[in-house]
């Protein structure tokens, strides 16, 4: 392969191009590496690295090795804004190419920290290492979507970002299957594991790179215009990503981000538990497993579902549902849990999780709406350091005001209804900022030429 | 070229239609 292969002119599609071949290339990269949300299947086993059956001295404790998890979302958000015009410049290719390396090797790096059991090599590769994989990765296909689809663009962009939340159903079962596969009476099979992911997540991501095309400049769909008239809060101007940071539409929609994922991430982490906690002695450890998996089928539905239905209901009017809809769930849970409504309380977070997911599929198109598609990818980059906040707001609300009511002799089934109003407040937040939200001052827009 | 877009969506299309199925094979154990 030479490196002209993975230049953004190379990759310019010819007359003819059927742009669906586009969205399997993205899913390719995002079902990679969606493997993130399934980590957490190897937390134990690291834990045993030496004991094997159980934690012996000297091997990690699970506080130590959830850093792994911690670090590679920071890393995601940071390595998506700090490389996000790099991406935009390069193209899909080479930025899916330097993703595969990225992940693939963290976790070939981290099968090292596994062989010589340094925890500090694992933070390199999986967190610093694979946490750049998944920033890179994750806005690399998004601008180039968005310009192959400008009549569905929350369609193009939700099955691309549904990858990322079918990732973890795939890597989930994979993990243990691999781990079972290659357990001995010596090794618990975690190091095997990495090593095999490592090199069919780089694989399967070369998928992604050989399929990524751009547009020809001014490519259009076949019979398509653009409307005379652009619906309300949809720009035809271009905003640069250095002055689309400096807009308050931004910090509106990361407020927005912010707000949503924040109420969904921390239900994610507890959902086992909580689920528990509220039915005490009516669900068991696997009833909730299978919650927990529920939980994440819906996130990935809801994140095609959503940015679809974006396209026609509007984005400001899809987010208005989420956190108004939201607001309804989330404090109708401690009376379903009162009432001992199991079916409706699982129903009431499937819902929840649907537009958890649907929050991080529509933002590309409401970004693409509010700055156009110039340096789309890049602006997405940088809100996605909402994400990296929210992923330790969401957990920290969650798991510290349920320990502060049961240390305040609160029984543990009704812990979380604090958390509850607490998550409406949140969204209440990301409603008053989504409801303020306005078109973009025309002295931020861009002048000059849009072609890369 | 359509037989390039079939086999590309067969390739994504097979490991994400297994992960949904164990997914949903856990998912009904919510419900025994």
């Amino acid at each position: 392969m030479t490196a002209s292969f993975l230049d953004r002119e190379h990759t310019v599609a010819p007359p003819g191009f059927n742009r669906f071949m586009v969205p399997p290339a993205a899913l390719a990269v995002h079902l990679s590496i969606g493997q993130a949300y399934a980590f957490s299947t190897f937390n134990l086993p690291l834990t045993k690295l030496i004991g094997l059956s159980q934690s012996a001295p000297g091997d990690w404790d699970l506080k130590q090795v959830g850093w792994i998890f911690s670090i590679a979302i920071v890393f995601l958000g940071s390595s998506a804004a700090v490389f996000g015009r790099w991406v935009e410049r390069v193209g899909p290719r080479k930025s899916m190419f330097t993703a595969a390396l990225c992940f693939g090797g963290g976790f070939l790096v981290s099968a090292v920290g596994i062989h010589l059991h340094q925890l500090w090599i694992i933070y390199l590769g999986y967190g610093v290492l694979g946490g750049c994989g998944l920033g890179i990765g994750y806005i690399s296909p998004v601008s180039t979507l968005i310009k192959w689809f400008p009549d569905r663009p929350g369609m193009a962009t939700g099955m691309a970002i549904m990858g990322f939340g079918g990732g973890a159903l795939i890597a989930a079962p994979l993990s243990v299957l691999l781990m079972a596969h290659f357990k001995t009476a010596t090794s618990n099979g975690v190091l095997e594991t990495f090593v095999t992911m490592g090199v069919i997540y780089f694989m399967f991501m070369m998928i992604g790179v050989y399929a990524a095309r751009v547009p020809a400049a001014g490519w259009k769909p076949a019979g398509w215009t653009a409307p005379a008239q652009p619906k309300q809060l949809v720009t035809t101007a271009n905003v640069a990503v250095d002055a689309a940071w400096r807009t308050p539409q931004f910090w509106l929609l990361w407020v927005v981000l912010c707000m949503n994922v924040s109420a969904g991430i921390g239900v994610i982490g507890q959902a086992s538990p909580m689920i528990q906690e509220i039915f005490t002695g009516r669900v068991t450890p696997v009833a909730a497993a299978s919650f927990v998996g529920l939980l994440s089928l819906f996130n990935m539905l809801g994140r095609i579902f959503w940015a679809s239905t974006s396209d026609y209901i509007g984005r400001r009017n899809t987010y208005m549902i989420f956190f108004a809809l939201g607001i309804v769930l989330y404090s109708s849970v401690p009376t379903l849990g009162h009432l001992g409504q199991e079916g409706l309380f699982v129903a009431a977070f499937c819902i929840i999780l649907s537009m958890y997911g649907g929050g991080f599929a529509t933002i590309p198109a409401y970004l693409r709406d509010m700055f156009g598609t110039y340096q789309v990818g890049a602006i997405h980059g940088r809100l996605l350091t909402a994400w990296s906040v929210a992923g330790v707001l969401g957990p920290v609300l969650v798991n510290y005001i349920r320990q502060y009511q049961i240390d305040n002799g609160v029984p543990k089934a009704q812990a979380y209804s604090v958390t509850m109003y607490i998550m409406c407040g949140l969204l209440l937040i990301g409603f008053l900022c989504n409801f303020a939200m306005r078109a973009v001052d025309e002295k931020y827009h861009f002048r000059g030429s849009t072609e890369l | 070229m359509n037989a390039r877009l079939i086999l590309l969506w067969v390739l994504v299309g097979i490991p994400l239609s297994w992960g949904l199925l164990k997914t949903l094979e856990n998912a009904l154990k919510l419900f025994q």
